[in-house]
């Protein structure tokens, strides 16, 4: 079953169009990772589809309905990024107990544990607490939300690398439990890829890629061998990037190489290393202006 | 357990994982295999993922499926692999072995003899 259809999305603000053209669909209970560049709009798209702001044009579908102002959406959905705000009056636990009324599935035994794991004083109130831990109190609502829509946007900002570790964990171990439709966005790849069963690439604003995340592992490869070896196996091949070093030559290769390409391979002594996916994704958005050292470069040639 | 900084995609390690329990005996013919959402706890990974693993062995006919049981360990899994071992784990291993003699130039005569040798050594430490 479908739960997210996007046809021909734009959404443009005053002086810049955010997306263009973005197409896709997203079924229902998979786990996605959302992931960009700094500004590409993964946060305006995910607030589109939780029916925060409007698209400029085209269809958006979520649940079957256009999600701005469906209250179909937002029973069935929660948002969660580091922009929440809280009731002043209330403290943590006053909070938790209204997330109890606003949310039909809410686990509150199971918010309860992560409040007391995650070591929250029970008074506190949420202006108070640090950047971090702002985050960690978000990502326990929307663990425990339980909504059939959860959409993380960047939740582990702030968090340090221990509370990070235990988030990924207690994200995957409710899924398991209870699995749904999750949108995570997120900068650190590396951190969550075993995680995801899906990756969507935003890249000048249309859908990059769409697809597994192992195929996204699985794109690129890496061809390490003797500078005068390696040359002649790329012929013919899509070379992202390439350098050499002393007495090895390295190359970022388009993964398609037949049985005997890759026997001929070992044969020279070249070696095959698998590309990760946040590597792969580097590559798919690398700029036209060349790395930061050509910056520096320009400058001191003038 | 999987090392999670091998190069290898994380569901093909997992596909190796379960294979390397039938050939060395902890999973026997016809035993039940973990379920992906057993592996994808076991591992902090995607079950979609760990699912991935599964197919490889079910394609392979390493393991089979029974419906509304789950997937257990075909009956000629072991020697299967055993035989899958031999030409390509072994193979590739005297691959590299000869190209660092040869790099070395140590000759056949010596290399067996080194070969002797660490047997030699195995043999008495497993005797102490």
């Amino acid at each position: 079953m479908t739960v997210i259809e996007f046809h021909n999305v734009k959404k443009s603000f005053k002086f810049n169009t955010v997306l263009n053209d973005l197409n896709f669909t997203i079924e229902k209970d998979v786990l996605t990772g959302i992931i960009g560049r700094n500004g590409v709009g993964k946060s305006t798209l995910m607030k589109i589809i939780a029916g925060f702001i409007k698209e400029s044009s085209g269809d958006v579908q979520v649940f079957g309905e256009h999600p701005f102002n469906s209250l179909k959406v937002s029973a069935n959905s929660i948002f969660i990024d580091d922009t929440m705000s809280f009731p002043e009056k209330l403290n943590l636990t006053d909070i938790l107990r209204e997330a109890k009324r606003f949310y039909s599935n809410w686990d509150a035994p199971l918010a309860e544990r992560l409040f007391e794991y995650f070591s929250f004083h029970p008074n506190a109130h949420y202006s108070q607490l640090s950047k971090g831990k702002k985050n960690t109190f978000n990502a326990i609502i929307g663990i425990a939300a339980h909504c059939p829509l959860t959409i993380f946007d960047e939740p582990t900002n702030g968090m340090d690398t221990a509370v990070r570790k235990d988030f990924y964990r207690a994200l995957l171990k409710d899924y398991l439990a209870h699995p749904r439709t999750i949108l995570l966005s997120i900068h650190h790849l590396e951190e969550i890829e075993d995680l995801l069963e899906d990756i969507l690439l935003i890249h000048n604003g249309t859908a990059h890629f769409h697809g597994p995340i192992t195929e996204l592992q699985e794109m690129y490869v890496k061809l390490v061998g003797h500078p005068q070896h390696l040359p002649v196996h790329l012929t013919n091949k899509k070379v992202k990037e390439q350098k050499t070093t002393g007495l090895s030559s390295e190359a970022i290769v388009e993964n398609k190489f037949s049985t005997e390409e890759k026997a001929r391979l070992t044969e020279d002594g070249i070696k095959i290393i698998p590309v990760s996916a946040n590597d792969a994704y580097l590559q798919l958005t690398k700029g036209t202006k060349g790395g930061i050292d050509d910056v520096f470069d320009r400058t001191a040639t003038h | 357990m999987l090392d999670m900084d091998d190069a290898k995609p994380i569901y093909v390690q997992i596909a190796e994982w379960i294979e390397k329990g039938i050939i060395d005996g902890t999973l026997q013919a016809d035993e039940k295999v973990y379920s992906q959402y057993q592996l994808a706890e076991l591992f902090n990974i995607n079950p979609a993922t760990a699912g991935k693993g599964l197919t490889l062995l079910l394609d392979a006919e390493i393991v089979y499926k029974r419906r509304g049981l789950g997937t257990f360990v075909s009956p000629n899994a072991r020697t299967k692999l055993l035989a899958k071992r031999k030409q390509d784990t072994l193979q590739k291993l005297i691959k590299e072995l000869l190209n660092e003699a040869e790099l070395l130039d140590v000759d056949d005569k010596q290399l067996l003899s080194m070969i002797d040798a660490e047997r030699k050594r195995r043999e008495s430490h497993d005797s102490h």
